[in-house]
């Protein structure tokens, strides 16, 4: 492995932020490390990049203890959550301070610091204050000024939670281009499970400090290994089986139909969500979520009884 | 669209720079900035607690060895002295408040343009030398009076506890109408706004809405000001007559009888509401409410007041600018008149004397003091507030609590202390500049270091981690990205020590030599003994230079605030404690 965290633990007290947590990333991965806020996401990230010291366990980068580094001379990079941009410098001051302090003559640094702007198409705004930049604009600074020094490991602390929802989406493809680009190991951690789901080689999913699942997305989201898993990653419906069994089953998977089926229920509400539409159905055991790819032909009003259909291959048990 | 990036061709170079960077630095690293710790905390002690426990042991200075004499003596003989200075005290500082509540409400809530002029007039007082209100009264109403004589041609005596009452109120109200409108600056105006919509008139919502929530920054207003009406010795001495107080029985001990036990027992007596003043203040800073100003509130339009309250709010506020007003007027005008209450015709013989006969040097020696002291100050301010507010090294809450002492502390009773310690063996410092600047110096480090701790709290810490992630170590990001964005409280407490120690006489009359007087002493000591025309071009001296320092500064942090919007109010509200002491 490339980079190596170890039995990493922190405790404050009586209060254990981050528990005996594991992983291993490959140059080159995006790993998006993902869970509610106060799961020890960022505790971990911090423990990576020098800021916080772990109580226990050890991080290795290319096989050496970096565990008690401190951050000016570990080979990591964090892209803070308000990206952290010096305000009395402006864009290109900003850029190239880590080249300055690694005594990278000014000429030099400032070339380094064009070709990096250029990628994060920022070019023409060496000069300005980095006030006077958009979220998104500051967002790409950060993001130059943590690479141009070329970090080993790339940290971002949900680096895209100040920007609205279309930039998010936007940026979150420039991002992974740019990882991609510079093939960087790089750690990733958000409180938004859609956004690691898009983004990530892999995703670990931690709740109270705890890893509850590590694998590919696509893993995470058809085979959630704990009921937190179930429920945090993507929607879930959670139901008790006549047989005893408790399952969670995807609102996309379920089918519904004025036939017989597992169960029934009462339309309550629908929301109409373009290509789909979301039915919610009270069906004894709480709301069940139903969505319903657009057809013409079938309409269900408000207060109709029908039934819920699904494949057995869609059902995760999820333990008694 | 990438077809050559850069970190392919040029990764070598930069790694191996990366690589150059030894793990051996660390230790001396952080060493010096250690040092740098141990020696502002060394210096705190030095200067600050050294002296004031000195001013603790004289006043228990017996005949052999520790005793409670000089207390007991106090206590048996001066109980009236001490009822006096106290009841004095609460008067004073009870009015002062009331009637910095109503020109701060009538500051924030009038909708008439000429405010800012009110606002101006305040800022001219905070920055003027402390008894130059009892001259003007002097002038005006005294024996020989301009009002009271020439006018009217009354013999009365003026002296007395009513002048001290009088002036107290007046000087003091300025500094409790700027904090108190610092408190309403911050309010969420929502808050008036739901009151309003809930159907309280404008009144209503003044009484039962923002004076309630308003209430800690008043009362933090009242303790500021009694702290400094009890340490305010020039006052009675000037225009109390037979009437005295603590602190100008301390100042009359040093000067005239050389009594320091007696001196340092009424002193400490003095200390000890302030401490306590202190300790309330502490709390109720930490529970206020003023935290943040809801955002985009600025937009909303201003509450309208019923034309009653705003008439009533209006012409005590007028009338207090007026008496400012008279205030300036009446000592300017007593730079040129040739016998003040006997020949008001025009000369300029005091202006040619004072500037002629060598008496400018304790003017120029004033400026020099204060900008040697503003520019350390300031220094060992914004390092002492990073070091106490962000490393939070082992001792810091002590020493932040000695950086706070010269806050609650009587200006007076540092002078004393300054006495005791720097006077003799081990440290000798008896008349030299050193111990003057000094003692500025550390009485205005508390502000400093709290304006600094203001900003700081303003930076996210993110920001020092983002540069050590990018390679600086400490003391660099200390000068590299801390500093920098210190400058606008840099610049506070720039003008704060600079306008302090022009116009300070407190403290440092004890400790200067007959050959090297300061400007205020020198004014001082023209009103004690009559003569006008001197003191007043001296006034206007000392109001001149101040003015124009602080105009110049102030223009700086204007233009600074206009980028960096994001400091918003803090630096008004900085200012405004600042002032307050």
């Amino acid at each position: 492995m490339y980079l190596e965290l170890q039995e990493l633990t922190k405790n404050y007290g009586e209060l254990t932020a981050v528990d005996n947590l594991n992983l291993g990333i490959e140059s080159g991965e995006l790993v998006c490390i993902v869970g509610p806020s106060g799961s020890g996401k960022s505790t971990t990230l911090r423990m990576v990049g020098g800021f916080i010291l772990p109580t226990m366990g050890q991080v290795y980068l290319e096989n050496k203890d970096i565990t008690r580094f401190p951050p000016h001379l570990r080979p990591t990079s964090t892209v803070f959550q308000n990206y952290a941009l010096f305000p009395h410098l402006n864009v290109m001051e900003n850029v190239i301070y880590g080249l300055k302090r690694r005594k990278i003559k000014d000429k030099e640094a400032c070339r380094h610091g064009n070709e990096i702007l250029e990628t994060v198409g920022l070019q023409r705004y060496a000069g300005q204050s980095v006030l006077d930049l958009s979220g998104g604009e500051q967002q790409r600074v950060a993001l130059a000024r943590a690479l141009v020094t070329n970090p080993k490991v790339l940290l971002l602390d949900e680096p895209l939670s100040n920007l609205d929802a279309k930039l998010r989406v936007r940026m979150r493809r420039e991002i992974k281009d740019i990882q991609t680009n510079f093939n960087i190991a790089t750690l990733y951690v958000t409180h938004d499970q859609e956004e690691a789901l898009s983004i990530a080689d892999r995703i670990v999913v931690m709740n109270h400090g705890k890893v509850e699942q590590i694998g590919r997305p696509a893993e995470v989201y058809h085979h959630p290994g704990t009921a937190f898993v179930a429920d945090f990653v993507g929607r879930n419906n959670f139901l008790n089986l006549p047989d005893g069994r408790r399952i969670s089953i995807r609102p996309e998977n379920i089918r519904l139909s004025l036939d017989d089926g597992h169960i029934t229920g009462r339309v309550m509400q629908k929301q109409f969500m373009g290509p789909y539409t979301t039915y919610f159905i009270e069906c004894g055991q709480g709301i069940i979520q139903v969505d319903q790819f657009f057809d013409a032909t079938i309409e269900i009003p408000l207060g109709s009884m029908v039934s819920l259909q699904w494949p057995q291959a869609a059902e995760i048990n999820i333990g008694i | 669209m990438r077809e050559t990036p850069f970190w392919h061709n040029s990764k070598r170079s930069v790694a191996n720079k990366t690589a150059g960077v030894s793990f051996k630095d660390t230790p001396f690293q952080e060493l010096s900035e250690k040092l740098i710790y141990i020696l502002l905390g060394s210096s705190l002690l030095l200067f600050i607690l050294w002296p004031i426990l000195l001013v603790l042991k004289e006043s228990l200075h017996g005949n052999s060895g520790l005793s409670l004499g000089c207390y007991y003596q106090l206590f048996s003989q001066n109980r009236r002295l001490i009822s006096d200075s106290f009841l004095l005290a609460v008067a004073s500082s009870a009015l002062s408040v009331t009637l910095g509540l109503v020109m701060a409400l009538y500051l924030t809530y009038s909708h008439w343009k000429g405010k800012l002029f009110i606002y101006a007039v305040l800022l001219l007082s905070m920055i003027s030398p402390p008894f130059i209100a009892a001259l003007s009264y002097v002038m005006l109403f005294g024996r020989r009076g301009f009002i009271t004589y020439k006018l009217l041609h009354l013999s009365i005596n003026p002296y007395g506890w009513h002048g001290v009452l009088i002036m107290q109120v007046l000087g003091f109200a300025s500094i409790a109408a700027l904090l108190i409108m610092g408190v309403l600056s911050s309010r969420d105006q929502s808050l008036e706004q739901a009151s309003m919509d809930l159907g309280a008139t404008p009144l209503q919502t003044l009484l039962r809405v923002i004076l309630p929530v308003a209430k800690p920054g008043i009362i933090v207003a009242f303790l500021l000001v009694f702290v400094q009406v009890l340490a305010d010795f020039g006052t009675p001495i000037i225009i109390g007559g037979n009437f005295s107080v603590l602190a100008s029985e301390a100042y009359l001990q040093v000067i005239g009888l050389y009594d320091l036990p007696k001196a340092s027992a009424m002193s400490t007596l003095l200390l000890i509401p302030s401490l306590l003043m202190f300790l309330i203040y502490r709390r109720m800073m930490n529970r206020s409410h003023f935290s943040s100003p809801s955002v985009g509130s600025s937009s909303n339009e201003l509450m309208r007041l019923s034309p009653f309250t705003n008439l009533f709010l209006g012409v005590l506020t007028l009338s207090f600018v007026g008496f400012e007003l008279l205030k300036y007027l009446t000592i300017f005008w007593g730079a040129f008149a040739r016998t003040w209450g006997v020949n008001f015709s025009f000369t300029l013989n005091h202006i040619v004397d004072t500037l002629g006969a060598g008496k400018m040097d304790s003017f120029w020696r004033s400026l020099e003091y204060s900008l040697i002291a503003a520019i350390i100050c300031s220094f060992m301010g914004m390092l002492l507030s990073y070091y106490l507010e962000r490393k939070k090294y082992w001792g810091h809450s002590f020493f932040d609590f000695v950086a706070t002492l010269p806050f609650m502390i009587p200006g007076p009773f540092l002078g004393i202390a300054y006495l005791l310690a720097f006077h003799g063996p081990p440290i000798d410092m008896t008349g030299t500049a050193l111990i003057v600047i000094c003692n500025c110096m550390f009485r205005q480090i508390p502000v400093s270091t709290r304006a600094g701790a203001a900003v700081l709290t303003q930076i996210s810490p993110d920001i020092e981690l983002s540069a050590k992630d990018l390679g600086a170590r400490d003391l660099r990001v200390f000068f590299d990205i801390i500093l920098p964005q210190l400058k606008p409280a840099f610049l506070v407490s720039f003008i704060n020590t600079f306008t302090a120690t022009m116009t300070t006489v407190g403290a440092i009359i004890f400790l200067i030599s007959p050959g090297s007087k300061l400007a205020t002493v020198e004014l001082f000591e023209f009103v004690k003994i009559g003569k006008i025309g001197e003191a007043a071009v001296f006034a206007n001296l000392i109001i001149l230079a101040t003015l124009i320092i602080n105009l110049m500064f102030s223009f700086i942090i204007m233009k600074r605030k206009l980028r960096n919007q994001y400091l918003g109010g803090e630096g008004v509200y900085v200012s405004g404690i600042a002032r307050a002491n």
